[in-house]
């Protein structure tokens, strides 16, 4: 799913933290335990704000990211998209700090700034030279406490019509864009957290008002649902003082409620195809599965290596080298907090139709399913987890990330040892388990097509047409 | 009341230590800027270089914090030397073409040889220069060497493999045609340097048809050599343990080869500034590819371009995105950049617009190369904030084993002195409010600019007409004059 952004480099960054947090070295190269160790020390705040401190004098530079556990899960209906131009306005200056001076004291310095939002989060940061941290927590603070002071409606419009042309150049401009908001539709029934997409839609977009700003960030943007991760150059007790000194005075608020987040399931399977400004045809299967509370996310994980990536994996090997009748196949888990998916994407070449393609990828799964994996595909699948680790480490930011979100999403800033020693473990038995209990017939297939070439979907017959995810029908709930 | 007790106590502990003077008491004045401490030190890798057997020169950058090691076999020239106009790609589909197989591996054993090592090989061809590389654990770096010893040695070129490839690239061809970004990034070079100039070559269905397997072999066979190529390794790793793997892996390399002249053709004349719509029916945006012949990266006006550069679409608080996104809310984002290497890369602004603002947003654009070259002067704050976001960026390149290694590369490729980044400071500082004015003036003709806009022709060409800024060519896709 794309992270919508502050800036577009975000993604980079966030590849990079998800490398850190992803885990997993093969059972044969066990690496020395030390290697596989980020030093930290986290304590709260008693307005209830988390504190992790984590130095590393390798480049005299540092990293403060801050975490909120709130996301578009957390919008309601008619709001979509809100978590995020939320983000934005947070960027527009508050009482102490005007318009303009966060970027000034950070990438005007030789560092950077930014946030993402996610379904379930939304991570601010500052990259800075190691002398900078005090002013880095300033900034922090001030809209963390005061960012209502100085907000108003012309800044809420201003970020409106950028996050309006974030969704033109993400989505509405963009080949294949619209795919994520129409399988969150057809997966989740009305007014699921997770049946919307990030960036929300353009005339919830519009709806936002000042005074939804106010009551999201009065309650959603408190230091009791903050998370924050300083790595790198800087000394643990100066920063632990100064930590006190902006952010103490700042008021717990309310507990957060979260939403109730039912798991999703399809009785059957869901046909549709969308006919967009492409020049070639796709094929996109999801099915519902767990998100990163339930231990089946490893082996789920494993499963989509096995199946799609290096030419020896078993979709690739059929689709792309064998038959030859895909360019390009992928396969993987997505795991958000509460629930999550697996997908397989497939591109067809020449020639090849998307239900050629179809049939096979079922034809590989149903064999995997019957089978299981052979030890060595679950070995080379988990063998270059040690080495991503590890260069996750070399990240000031990919740490924090890390470890920030091991805070918010498990409650530990060291989850990301249970991970790695959970994915580690992961066996044939494992993935042939998790194949043949989430990958049922319960699916969607979403063909996309060129504008006008609807006979190029998958068994037409069977599918119905939608034109983006408005008329894309929600599934029966049970 | 428990927040100022908290921090009271936070401050006791402070004091025990004698770090720090008391301040939790005074009431926290959140009015002024906290100052930045001390700066620190530009610590600046160390390397040593050797020259292996065959003449290769090796570099080593030792970093023992974490067990990892990076491998770059950098070669100096590209697909713009190396390759014919009528066989744009080739480089590209040798590069693959080398995870093909070997004489003792094939393409399966190759692949999974280096899944159970944990890491890959990597092999890029760019336009100027290209790498054959990976980073591994410590632990894996000699086997991972041997591997891409016998990569660069032995591959077969398996003729079906190039059928599977090609066919492959066509595909991501084809689907590249409906995404506007890369439309505009085809059609810019072709209008800026036309088709008889190595930057205004394209990768097309035609040159991908063309290339035959003995159009790769020699490919390899002529870009592959000692002489033009260099070798960085960065990380857990000695100088003297990084020499003798790599002269055991490459023992067989033969020397020979010597670095390419860079000599390119002359430039195109320049036509008036001139608007090229490329149409795109429904776009809801209007991608915007703004710019002109650059500088090569050896000008006198290199640090005085980058400050000029960084101040005008280099920043997220540069003018171009500061007017265009955060003020007039047309673009998700707007930037500039000059493209530096050997040859006259370009100068390119731009972002994607919304359709209906596309003329107020080119209005916008050519507002700010003009105020950059005089009619807004550059403020102090400005030149200041310009020359720190460069100068005490330099820490963050040598983060990583592979930026350390690119940071390294660099200096190589470019021919700059082993100092240069110690004296980039320097350099930067010295550079004046009128040197940026001068050199906005003489890198960004005015007269003179390809401005190429991709999108919904039927929205935005009579409003762009009405600007009066230049005159409107109309291409298609290709790049091609419609009538």
């Amino acid at each position: 799913m794309p992270i919508p952004t502050r800036k577009l480099v975000w993604i980079a960054l966030v590849a990079l933290a998800s490398m850190a947090a992803a885990q997993q070295p093969p059972p044969a190269t066990q690496p020395a335990p030390d290697v596989i160790k980020i030093s930290f020390e986290s304590y709260a705040l008693p307005n209830g704000l988390t504190v992790i401190l984590s130095p590393d004098h390798t480049t005299p530079t540092l990293a403060v990211t801050i975490m909120f556990h709130v996301g578009s899960k957390n919008e309601v209906p008619g709001r979509t998209g809100f978590a995020h131009l939320f983000e934005h306005t947070m960027f527009t200056g508050s009482a102490h700090v005007p318009y303009g001076l966060h970027d000034k004291l950070t990438e005007g310095v030789g560092g950077g700034n930014n946030a993402g939002t996610g379904n379930d989060s939304t991570t601010y940061y500052e990259t800075v030279p190691s002398n900078y941290l005090e002013s880095s927590l300033w900034l922090e603070s001030d809209r963390l406490g005061f960012l209502l002071d100085t907000l108003d409606l012309a800044k809420l419009n201003a970020q409106r019509d950028v996050v309006k042309n974030e969704r033109r150049q993400g989505v509405d401009n963009q080949p294949y864009g619209k795919v994520g908001e129409i399988l969150a539709r057809a997966t989740y029934p009305a007014a699921h957290p997770y049946s919307w997409d990030v960036i929300g839609s353009m005339e919830d977009l519009s709806a936002a008002s000042a005074d939804d700003v106010k009551n999201f960030f009065r309650t959603y943007y408190v230091p009791n649902n903050a998370f924050m991760a300083i790595v790198g150059d800087f000394d643990p007790v100066q920063a632990r003082a100064w930590v006190a000194k902006y952010f103490g005075d700042i008021a717990r608020g309310k507990p957060v409620v979260r939403p109730v987040v039912a798991p999703a399931t399809l009785p059957a399977e869901r046909r549709f195809h969308y006919e967009d400004r492409v020049q070639v045809s796709r094929l996109y299967l999801e099915w519902p599965t767990i998100g990163e509370k339930n231990d089946d996310q490893f082996a789920l994980d494993v499963l989509g290596a096995i199946l799609a990536g290096p030419r020896t994996a078993r979709l690739t090997k059929a689709l792309v080298y064998d038959q030859q009748a895909a360019a390009s196949v992928s396969a993987y888990q997505n795991s958000n907090e509460d629930v999550g998916e697996f997908m397989v994407v497939a591109t067809p070449r020449p020639g090849h139709s998307l239900t050629e393609i179809e049939t096979t990828i079922d034809g590989v799964i149903a064999k995997l399913k019957a089978e299981g994996p052979t030890a060595e595909e679950v070995q080379k699948a988990i063998a270059g987890e040690e080495l991503s680790f590890v260069r996750g480490l070399e990240s000031n930011l990919g740490k924090a990330f890390n470890l920030a979100s091991g805070a918010g999403f498990h409650g530990d800033a060291g989850y990301y040892k249970v991970s790695y020693k959970k994915s580690t473990s992961v066996t044939p038995a494992d993935v042939k388990r998790v194949a043949n209990k989430y990958l049922t017939g319960g699916r969607i297939a979403l063909s996309v097509v060129p504008n006008g070439k609807p006979d190029e979907a998958s068994k037409l017959p069977q599918s119905k047409k939608v034109t983006g995810a408005e008329d894309t029908p929600r599934p029966e709930v049970k | 009341m428990k927040a100022l007790i908290r921090r009271l106590s936070a401050a006791i502990v402070i004091v025990a230590l004698g770090a720090l003077p008391v301040r939790a008491q005074q009431p926290l004045d959140r009015s002024k800027i906290p100052p930045p401490g001390k700066a620190p030190e530009l610590r600046v890798p160390t390397w040593t270089k050797a020259t292996l057997a065959n003449g290769i020169e090796l570099f080593v950058s030792e970093k023992h914090n974490l067990p990892l090691v990076s491998f770059s076999l950098l070669v100096m020239g590209g697909a713009n030397q190396f390759e014919a106009a009528n066989r744009r790609g080739v480089a590209s589909l040798t590069a693959s073409m080398m995870s093909e197989g070997t004489t003792t591996r094939d393409g399966e054993a190759l692949s999974n040889a280096l899944q159970l090592l944990g890491t890959s090989v990597n092999v890029g061809i760019g336009s100027e220069s290209g790498s054959l590389g990976f980073v591994s654990t410590t632990a894996k770096f000699a086997p991972t060497l041997d591997i891409l010893a016998d990569m660069l040695r032995h591959s077969t070129f398996p003729a079906p493999a190039l059928e599977r490839l090609r066919a492959q690239r066509l595909v991501q061809l084809n689907a590249s045609k409906a995404q506007p970004g890369a439309v505009a990034s085809r059609v810019f070079p072709k209008i800026l340097y036309g088709t008889d100039h190595p930057f205004g070559q394209i990768v097309t269905e035609d040159t991908l048809k063309a290339i035959t397997r003995d159009d790769v072999v020699a490919f390899h066979k002529a870009y592959f050599q000692p002489g033009r190529a260099t070798i960085v390794v960065v990380g857990d790793i000695t100088p003297a343990a990084a020499k003798a793997a790599v002269e055991k892996a490459l023992a067989g390399w033969p020397a020979g080869g010597s670095k390419p002249a860079f000599a390119y053709p002359a430039l195109p004349p320049k036509p008036p500034t001139t608007i090229y719509l490329v149409d795109k029916p429904g776009a809801a945006q209007s991608t915007f590819a703004i710019g002109i012949t650059g500088p090569p990266r050896s000008t006198a006006d290199y640090y005085a371009i980058e400050v000029m550069n960084t101040l005008l679409g280099g920043m997220f608080q540069s003018r171009l995105n500061a007017n265009i996104r955060e003020e007039k809310g047309l673009s998700y984002g707007v930037s500039s950049m000059f493209s530096f290497g050997k040859g006259p890369g370009p100068f390119r602004a731009g972002g994607d617009i919304i359709s209906a603002k596309s003329d107020v947003a080119l209005i916008e654009f050519m507002k700010e190369l003009r105020g950059i070259q005089g009619s807004r002067p550059v403020t102090d704050e400005e030149i200041e904030t310009s020359k720190a976001s460069l100068v005490q960026s330099l820490p963050g390149m040598f983060g990583s084993v592979t930026s350390i290694g690119s940071a390294i590369g660099q200096l190589w490729l470019q021919g700059l002195p082993d100092d240069y980044y110690q004296q980039y400071g320097a350099k930067i500082g010295a550079v004046t409010k009128a040197d940026m004015v001068r050199v906005a003036k003489q890198h960004i003709d005015l007269d003179h600019l390809a401005i190429v806009i991709v999108g919904d022709r039927a929205t935005i060409e009579g409003p762009l007409k009405a600007t009066g800024i230049a005159p409107i060519v109309v291409l298609d896709i290709e790049g091609n004059t419609v009538k």
